[in-house]
């Protein structure tokens, strides 16, 4: 079991030109560790659809990793994602399911207790799966693995789908941002000028 | 709502999949993300042959809007293709990905229980009497492709949601023919 913020920051540390999604939970604590051109941190987006967002933008920009941070609860709202990440991820696709067994964001609810991200995702077909069959499902649970195969995430082909057991012990920031159609301007305006330290129109 | 019978009398046999095809390659976009049904089956089987579209089938409507969501921001042009059952099942989606943060989704909506309707029989549920209410709560701007006389409304949708930067709709009401 890893500290959540911990995730972060050696995430943020390794990061260089990704792009990296969030919603939900992971946007309040992201904000902490990183303010980056190429981070889309939008807590109303469409509740479970953080990958499949990150899968979009995976297909039109190839040359980019995008890394996806996505809670277990989103995932079970878009279970189906599963099923179309094994089919047409691309190699550039990273999916941390951030595995806190809860429905974090409403309160904190328990998750179905017996449900197992690995089998769901190996199921669905991601291990040698994705659009070049190099899909690979992983967990890793503990902060110093992750932190010796961050370099090998971000290098491989994937599409990767990492379950990572994680809780949070740190008093949530509030919401700092509303203005949805200006986080996606953000995005939108770094990647059309191709610099991960590309000043935005804002 | 529209006149069922009005419409029905302008254009009884739906548009060709081949020159809407034509229509949406011709209109620049990349990619066709589909979640098939009957009316739309002609259609799809276009845009998965043609070779200048990628064609996706998501799960379900929500996850095909978040992906189209995603394609547009990273510099792609989607367009959906979905049924008005899967629209209403979407609508978080929708309101998450592109009405919230004015992403210009663009959308072929099937209307499922507009041929019965148009031919004075009762639509099989009642997916027919709120699609079009429900686009107008959502300010979804929308016009209705039933022949090809109509292919055109595909542009008007094209520059209608670049211009605002908010999604619009193309309502099919028959069964698309070769």
């Amino acid at each position: 079991m890893m500290e959540r913020l911990d995730v972060f920051r050696a995430l943020a540390d390794s990061r260089t030109d990704e792009i990296v999604v969030m919603t939900m939970t992971a946007t309040l604590q992201w904000p902490l560790v990183s303010d980056h051109p190429l981070d889309f941190d939008f807590l109303a987006f469409g509740m479970g659809h953080a990958s499949d967002f990150g899968m979009g933008l995976a297909l039109a920009r190839p040359e980019r990793k995008v890394i996806v941070l996505k809670g277990d609860g989103g995932l079970l709202m878009s279970l189906g994602s599963l099923v179309t990440m094994a089919q047409y991820g691309p190699e550039n696709l990273i999916v941390l399911l951030l595995e806190n067994r809860t429905y974090e964001m409403v309160g904190g609810q328990p998750l179905p207790a017996r449900v197992d991200f690995v089998t769901l995702a190996n199921g669905a077909g991601i291990q040698g799966g994705g659009a070049t069959g190099n899909g690979k499902v992983e967990r890793i649970a503990d902060l110093e693995t992750f932190q010796s195969e961050l370099p090998r995430l971000l290098d491989e082909p994937g599409p990767h789908f990492v379950v990572m057991p994680v809780l949070n012990t740190h008093e949530l920031p509030a919401v700092h941002h509303s203005d949805h159609a200006g986080r996606i301007r953000r995005l939108s305006d770094a990647l059309a000028a191709g610099e991960p330290g590309a000043t935005t129109k804002e | 709502m529209a006149d069922p019978a009005v419409i029905a009398d302008r254009a009884p046999i739906g548009a060709s999949a081949r020159l809407t095809i034509d229509e949406i390659v011709r209109l620049g976009f990349t990619h066709v993300i589909a979640i098939p049904d009957s009316e739309s089956r002609l259609l799809c089987e276009a845009a998965a042959a043609h070779e200048r579209l990628s064609y996706l089938t998501p799960c379900r409507e929500g996850e095909g809007i978040a992906i189209a969501a995603g394609l547009w921001v990273g510099g792609a042009k989607p367009l959906l293709v979905i049924q008005n059952t899967g629209l209403m099942e979407a609508g978080d989606a929708l309101r998450g990905c592109g009405i919230g943060p004015r992403v210009p989704l663009q959308m072929l909506i099937g209307w499922r229980g507009y041929a019965g309707a148009s031919q004075g029989t009762q639509p099989v549920d009642s997916a027919y009497p709120y699609t079009e209410p429900i686009l107008d709560a959502w300010q979804i701007p929308y016009e209705h492709l039933m022949s090809n006389d109509d292919i055109g409304v595909i542009a008007s949708m094209d520059e209608r949601a670049n211009r605002t930067s908010k999604p619009a709709a193309v309502i099919t009401g028959w069964k698309f023919q070769p």
